[in-house]
C-alpha cells in the first residue's frame, strides 16, 4: 500500500489503481497508469508505468501535482491467459496436472514485488499448447504455496489427491511444486502412496514461468511424457545438466537440492535415478537396471495408501560446540533425526578430555523418555557405520537408530514423521524406521562409472 | 531532402564490473576457447498487462536453440541464467545519474529494474534488464537544441558468433556488461545534424572517464519515419559517418514502399492479398542442373514456390541503389533460416534453371501474366516458414514498423518487428533504488566537466594540435591525470598520443599503458632522464613486461631498464667533464650521448667553458 498521505492524494483527485495520470512537479511532466504499490520501495513514490513501458518511482512532493487523465479498466492485470477448459471426455485416456505452486506457476505479485506462484494447471496448458498433444490433461489446483510453507497436512491433502485421481482412473500423475521442498514432499508421497499403479512425478522450475528462458516447459513436457510411462514410482523430475538435452526422473526417497539456483540442483544420492528423459524428443531411457525399477503391472492391485503422519518431529544439524542443553530442548518432540558428521556422529568425549563435552546423556535421556531419535549422515552421501568409532558406539547404546543406513537426512526425518503416525508405540515405530518402503534403504553401495581412474590421473 | 522525423540512440559500455554481477566487463580473445557451452531453447511470455509483445511472438515462433560460449574469465552463473542477479552496481548507477545530469535531464526518485523480452537468444535469461534513470534533457547543437528523452541504464547483450540453420551462437563474455543508452528526441533536422548529435553525445559520455575503448564500445542506432510510413529503428551503425547515409537511404525506401503500396492499392480494390499456401514443386527439378536446388534436394530438402498474385514487375522495383522490393521479401524469408529466395523478377537463368523447369513452375503455381513467383530452396520446414514470412510481408498495404540492422554503405536489412511496450514487466530479483534529493545535490556538485569546457581547458596547455589530438584520445582521463600531478603537459601529450603510437607501429606491445608509461613519466618529471630518451625507455621497460617479470614493483621495473640500457642522465659536473675531455667536440659528445643529455644544456656548459 502506498502512504496514507498518498492514498488520500489519489482519493482527492479521483484517482485509482490503473488509472492513467499526469504528474508535474519541478518542471517535470510524467504520464503513465498508476500501479499498485510492491510492498517494497518507498510508499511515498508512486509507481508509474510510462508508454514506453518502464516503471518509475514519482516522489510526491509537496509541489507536485497530480490529475487523473483517463480511467483504467479495472484491475491492472488483466488475466487473459489462455485457458482450456476442456476436461477430457469419459472414454478418454488422460493424465492428472495437479498444482501446488511454486515458481512452475508463477506471476509478479505486487504485494512483495516477487514473484508468486499463480498459474493454474489449465492457464500453464494453455500456455504450452505442446502439453495436450502428449496427453488428454485434466488439472486441478490444490494450493498455492511457495514450497517452504508446506506442512504435513498439506502432504495429507496431496496424497489423497493423488488415490482420488487413481480412482477415477488416470493414467498418470503430474504434481507442480516448488523446488525448495520438492524431495521432501516426493519422500512423503513414497511412504504415503506405496507402490503406485501409475507414476506420479513432481515437477518444478528453478527460474520463475514469467521469463523466457523458464525450464517450466521442459520439465513439465518431460514428466507429462514420464507420466504416461511405464516407471511405476514417486519421482521427482528435473533438468539432468544446466543445458536444454534432458531430464533425470529422481526416485522420491532418494533425491535432493543440491543447488540454490541451477536448473540442475537436483541430484539422485546414493542411487542412479530411475530414467533419462531427452529433449525435445521426449524419449525415455532407463537408467535403472531391470528389476530396480517398478512397472505399472508389477504395482497394480499391490498399492498401499497410508495417509498418517505425525508432525512433532526436528531434524537437527550437530556440530562442534553443540550443548546438552540443545538436545534437553527437544523432550518435547516424539521424533529427532540428527544430521550427524562422518558416519553418524556427535560429540561425545570418547578420549574423556576435561575440556569436551558429551551429548550422549542428554539424547539417552531423549530416548529414555520416548523419544525416537535417529540417526543420518551430514555428509549427504555414504552410509552410515556407527560400529567403527566409539562416539558411534556408544550413540547406539544409547538408543539411537540408524546404523548402516544410507538414508538422505531430509528422508529420515519425513520418514520417522510418517512412521510415528503410523504407530505410536516407539518400539514399533523404530522397527517401521528400519524397515525399507520406497527405496529409502539399500543393502549395497554401488561403485560406478564415477570411480573409474581418468586418463590424465 | 523529403520531410522526416529522426532521432538518434546511443549505447556506449562502461569499464568496471558487470552491471549485476561481479564479473569483470572485459571481452576475451576472438580464438579463446570456451570455459563451458550451453545449449538453451527459449520461449514465448505476456507481461504484467496481460499482451503477448509482437516482437517476442514473431521470435517465439521460429523455434531455435540456443548455442552459448561461457567464459571464465568474464562469466559466472548470473550470465548462465543459473543465479540470481546481484542488485544494480552503485557505481555506474552514479555515472548514468552524471550523464543525466550533464544532459539537464529530470532524474528519477526512484530507480525501477525492468525485464525487456528478447527472446532471439541474444540474452540466456529471455529479457534484458534496463532501467531509465532521467527524462527530459536538453543538447545544444549547431542547428538549435535536440530533446534528449531518456537516459537509461542497461545490460549489454551476448555477442553472435555464428548463424547455423539450426541453432545460434552467442558468446557471453560481452553479455551483461554495463550500457549508458540515451535516446534523443525525433528533433534531428537533417543528415548532418544526426551525425553531431551522435558525435556530441559520444563526446559528453567520455567526459565522465568511465567508458569502455575499443571496437563495439559504443553504438549508434538511427530512428526514421516519414509521413504515411512507419518509425523503424537502424541499428549499430559502423561509424558516425554512415548515419547520413543510413537515414537518407531509409527516408528512400521508406518513400519507394509508400510508391508500390499504391501500386498494390490500385491492383487490389479488395485491399486483400489472398495468398495460397506454399507448393511443394520438388518434382518438377528431378534433373536440374541448379546448384541450389541441386544441394537442397541433396540433403533431403525440398523445393517449394508462391505465388503473388498482381505482382509483376514489383519485385525488381529499387528502393534505393542495391536494394529492392524483393530484397525486402528475401529479408523476411531469411528469418526462417533459409539463405535466400529466388523471385521471377530476377534473370532466372543465372541460376541454371532450363526454360522448361521455368514453364513447369509457371504451371504449377498457375501464374499469369500479371503474377510474380518466389522459390526457395532448403528444408521442407525452413521452405514453407520462409514463404509464409513472405506472403506475411507481401500482403502489408502499409510499410512496417521494423527494427533493422546496419549494413555497410548506410544500407539496411530487416531483424525483427518493432517491439511495443508489452514486452516490458519488472525485475523482481532486484530492489528499486531510491535516488534521494541530498544523493542527487552530491552529485551534481562534482559532475564531469563539460566537453567545450575541458577542450577549452587543453587548448590553454597545449598547443592546437596537440589539444585537439588528445581530446578525442581514449587516454584523455590519464592525461588529466597526471597533469594534476604536474607531470608536464606536453611532454605527457607527445608521449600518449604520437610516442605510443610510433612504437605500436614498430610493433612494440604495451598492454598496460598506464603501468608502463607512467613510471617511465615519472623519471623524466624526476631529472633522471632526458626527454630524448622516454620513447627509449618505454621500450625497454615494454620488453621486460613481455618477459614477465611480474612481482617487480613499476619504478625498480623502470631503474633497472634505465641502467640496462644506458640511459641515466649526463649532467651537471659529470657533463662538465666529458665535454672537456672531449675537447668540446659537440657532435661527437650528442652521436655518444645523444639520449643522455639535455642539449639546452649542453650548450650551457660549453658557452661558459669557453669563457
Amino acid at each position: 500500500m502506498y502512504s496514507l498521505k498518498l492514498e488520500s492524494l489519489f482519493n482527492a483527485n479521483g484517482i485509482k489503481i490503473g488509472d492513467l495520470i499526469r504528474v508535474a512537479k519541478q518542471g517535470a511532466i510524467y504520464e503513465g497508469i498508476l500501479l499498485p504499490h510492491a510492498q517494497i520501495g518507498d510508499k511515498n513514490c508512486a509507481v508509474v508505468k510510462l508508454k514506453s513501458g518502464y516503471n518509475v518511482g514519482i516522489e510526491i512532493t509537496e509541489d507536485a501535482k497530480i490529475e487523473l487523465i483517463r480511467q483504467g479498466q479495472g484491475g491492472v492485470i488483466a488475466a487473459s491467459l489462455e485457458e482450456t477448459s476442456a476436461q477430457p471426455s469419459v472414454q478418454e485416456s488422460f493424465i492428472s496436472i495437479l498444482g501446488c505452486g511454486g515458481t512452475i506457476a508463477s506471476r509478479i505479485e505486487y504485494m512483495t514485488g516477487a514473484v508468486f506462484p499463480s498459474f493454474s494447471p489449465s492457464q500453464i496448458v494453455g500456455a504450452f499448447p505442446e502439453l495436450s498433444k502428449v496427453s488428454a490433461i485434466r488439472s486441478k489446483k490444490l494450493f498455492s504455496l511457495l514450497s517452504e510453507d508446506i506442512t504435513v497436512s498439506h502432504w495429507q491433502q496431496i496424497a489423497g489427491e493423488v488415490e482420488a485421481q487413481i480412482n477415477d482412473g488416470t493414467n498418470g500423475i503430474v504434481l507442480m511444486h516448488g523446488t525448495d521442498v520438492i524431495g521432501y514432499t516426493a519422500a512423503a508421497l513414497s511412504f504415503m502412496v506405496q507402490k503406485p499403479p501409475v507414476p506420479v512425478v513432481l515437477a518444478g522450475a528453478q527460474r520463475s514461468s514469467d521469463r523466457g528462458s523458464s525450464d517450466n516447459k521442459m520439465n513439465l513436457l518431460c514428466a507429462s511424457h514420464l507420466a504416461k510411462s511405464d516407471i511405476a514410482h514417486v519421482g521427482v523430475c528435473m533438468h539432468g545438466t544446466s543445458n536444454d538435452n534432458y531430464c533425470l526422473f529422481h526416485s522420491g526417497t532418494n533425491v535432493r537440492k543440491m543447488h540454490t539456483s541451477s536448473r540442475d540442483a537436483f541430484k539422485s544420492v546414493n542411487r542412479p535415478p530411475l530414467a533419462k528423459i531427452s529433449y525435445p524428443d521426449c524419449t525415455i531411457t532407463q537408467i535403472r537396471e531391470e528389476g530396480e525399477v517398478q512397472t505399472r503391472s508389477q504395482n497394480q492391485g499391490n498399492t498401499k495408501f497410508a495417509l498418517e503422519m505425525n508432525p512433532n518431529v526436528a531434524l537437527v544439524y550437530s556440530h562442534p560446540g553443540i550443548k546438552p542443553e540443545f538436545f534437553e530442548g527437544l523432550s518435547s518432540y516424539d521424533g529427532v533425526v540428527i544430521a550427524g558428521t562422518g558416519m553418524g556422529h556427535v560429540p561425545t568425549n570418547s578420549f574423556n578430555d576435561p575440556s569436551c563435552t558429551s551429548v550422549v546423556p542428554a539424547i539417552r535421556g531423549l530416548v529414555d523418555s520416548g523419544v525416537v531419535v535417529a540417526m543420518a549422515p551430514q555428509t549427504v552421501y555414504g552410509r552410515l557405520s556407527m560400529n567403527v568409532y566409539t562416539a558411534g558406539r556408544l550413540l547406539l547404546e544409547a538408543g539411537v537408530i540408524g546404523n548402516n543406513c544410507d538414508w538422505l537426512a531430509e528422508t529420515a526425518l519425513v520418514k520417522l514423521m510418517w512412521a510415528l503416525g503410523q504407530t505410536k508405540n516407539p518400539k514399533d515405530a523404530k522397527e517401521l524406521m528400519l524397515t525399507n518402503i520406497s527405496g529409502e534403504l539399500s543393502q549395497r553401495s554401488r561403485i560406478d562409472e564415477t570411480h573409474n581412474a581418468s586418463e590424465t590421473d | 531532402m523529403e520531410i522526416f522525423k529522426s532521432g538518434i540512440e546511443i549505447h556506449q559500455r562502461l569499464a568496471g564490473t558487470k552491471l549485476f554481477c561481479n564479473c569483470p566487463s572485459r571481452l576475451v580473445e576472438p580464438d579463446a576457447k570456451p570455459s563451458a557451452t550451453l545449449r538453451r531453447t527459449l520461449h514465448k511470455v505476456q507481461s504484467e498487462l496481460g499482451a503477448t509483445d509482437k516482437a517476442a511472438a514473431f521470435e517465439g515462433s521460429l523455434n531455435k536453440t540456443f548455442t552459448y560460449q561461457c567464459f571464465g574469465q568474464s562469466n559466472c552463473l548470473v550470465e548462465a541464467d543459473e543465479e540470481p542477479p546481484h542488485g544494480l552496481s552503485r557505481e555506474h548507477l552514479k555515472t548514468a545519474v552524471e550523464i543525466a545530469l550533464m544532459l539537464k535531464a529530470k532524474i528519477v526518485d526512484e530507480v525501477w529494474v525492468m525485464r525487456k523480452t528478447v527472446i532471439d537468444g541474444s540474452n540466456t535469461s529471455g529479457f534484458q534488464r534496463t532501467a531509465v534513470i532521467g527524462l527530459g534533457g536538453l543538447l545544444e547543437t549547431s542547428k538549435g537544441p535536440v530533446g534528449i528523452q531518456s537516459i537509461c541504464l542497461e545490460e549489454e547483450s551476448a555477442g553472435i558468433v555464428g548463424e547455423g540453420k539450426e541453432a545460434q551462437t552467442y558468446r557471453l563474455d560481452r553479455l551483461g556488461m554495463p550500457l549508458i543508452e540515451i535516446a534523443t528526441s525525433p528533433d534531428i533536422k537533417d543528415a548532418g545534424h544526426g551525425a553531431e548529435v551522435a558525435q556530441k553525445l559520444g563526446m559528453c559520455l567520455r567526459m565522465t572517464g568511465k567508458c569502455q575503448r575499443g571496437l563495439g564500445s559504443i553504438r549508434q542506432d538511427v530512428n526514421i519515419s516519414i509521413p504515411g510510413g512507419a518509425r523503424v529503428e537502424i541499428k549499430g551503425a559502423q561509424s558516425l559517418e554512415d548515419i547520413p547515409v543510413l537515414m537518407q537511404n531509409e527516408i528512400m525506401r521508406q518513400s519507394r514502399l509508400l510508391e508500390i503500396i499504391k501500386t498494390l492499392k490500385d491492383r487490389f480494390p479488395e485491399s486483400t492479398i489472398g495468398f495460397e499456401k506454399p507448393a511443394d514443386l520438388s518434382e518438377l527439378f528431378k534433373s536440374t542442373t541448379c546448384k541450389v536446388v541441386l544441394r537442397a534436394l541433396g540433403q533431403g530438402g525440398s523445393v517449394h514456390g508462391l505465388r503473388l498474385p498482381r505482382h509483376n514487375g514489383l519485385l525488381g522495383m529499387e528502393l534505393y541503389p542495391g536494394r529492392r522490393y524483393g530484397t525486402e521479401l528475401s529479408d523476411y524469408a531469411k528469418a526462417a533460416g533459409v539463405s535466400g529466395i529466388i523471385h521471377s523478377d530476377e534473370d532466372l537463368k543465372k541460376y541454371g534453371f532450363t526454360v522448361q523447369e521455368i514453364n513447369a513452375v509457371l504451371h504449377g503455381l498457375k501464374i499469369n501474366n500479371n503474377d510474380s513467383f518466389v522459390l526457395v530452396a532448403d528444408k521442407q520446414a525452413a521452405c514453407i516458414k520462409a514463404l509464409e514470412l513472405v506472403a506475411k510481408r507481401a500482403s502489408m498495404f502499409f510499410v512496417p514498423e521494423e527494427t533493422r540492422k546496419a549494413l555497410a554503405q548506410g544500407a539496411s536489412s530487416f531483424l525483427r518487428p518493432l517491439p511495443g511496450s508489452a514486452r516490458m514487466y519488472p525485475e523482481t530479483d532486484v530492489l528499486p533504488v531510491r535516488l534521494k534529493h541530498d544523493y542527487l545535490q552530491r552529485v551534481a556538485a562534482h559532475l564531469p566537466t563539460s566537453p567545450e569546457a575541458a577542450l577549452a581547458n587543453l587548448k590553454s596547455i597545449l598547443n592546437e594540435d596537440l589539444a585537439n589530438k588528445i581530446f578525442k584520445s581514449q587516454h584523455l582521463s590519464l592525461f588529466q591525470t597526471l597533469v594534476a600531478q604536474q607531470f608536464d603537459p606536453t611532454v605527457t601529450a607527445v608521449t600518449l598520443e604520437e610516442t605510443l603510437v610510433s612504437l605500436r607501429r614498430e610493433g612494440v606491445e604495451i598492454p598496460d599503458v598506464e603501468r608502463t608509461v607512467v613510471p617511465v613519466l615519472a623519471v623524466f618529471e624526476e631529472g633522471k632522464i632526458t626527454k630524448a630518451a622516454i620513447p627509449q625507455l618505454i621500450r625497454a621497460v615494454a620488453k621486460k613486461k613481455a618477459a614477465a617479470i611480474e612481482g617487480l614493483a613499476p619504478a625498480m621495473l623502470v631503474r633497472q631498464a634505465i641502467v640496462e640500457s644506458g640511459l641515466e642522465k649526463l649532467s651537471g659536473k659529470g657533463l662538465e667533464s666529458v665535454v672537456i675531455a672531449s675537447n668540446f667536440d659537440i657532435p661527437g659528445i650528442m652521436k655518444k650521448y645523444r639520449l643522455n643529455i639535455d642539449p639546452a644544456e649542453l650548450q650551457k656548459i660549453v658557452a661558459e667553458k669557453k669563457r
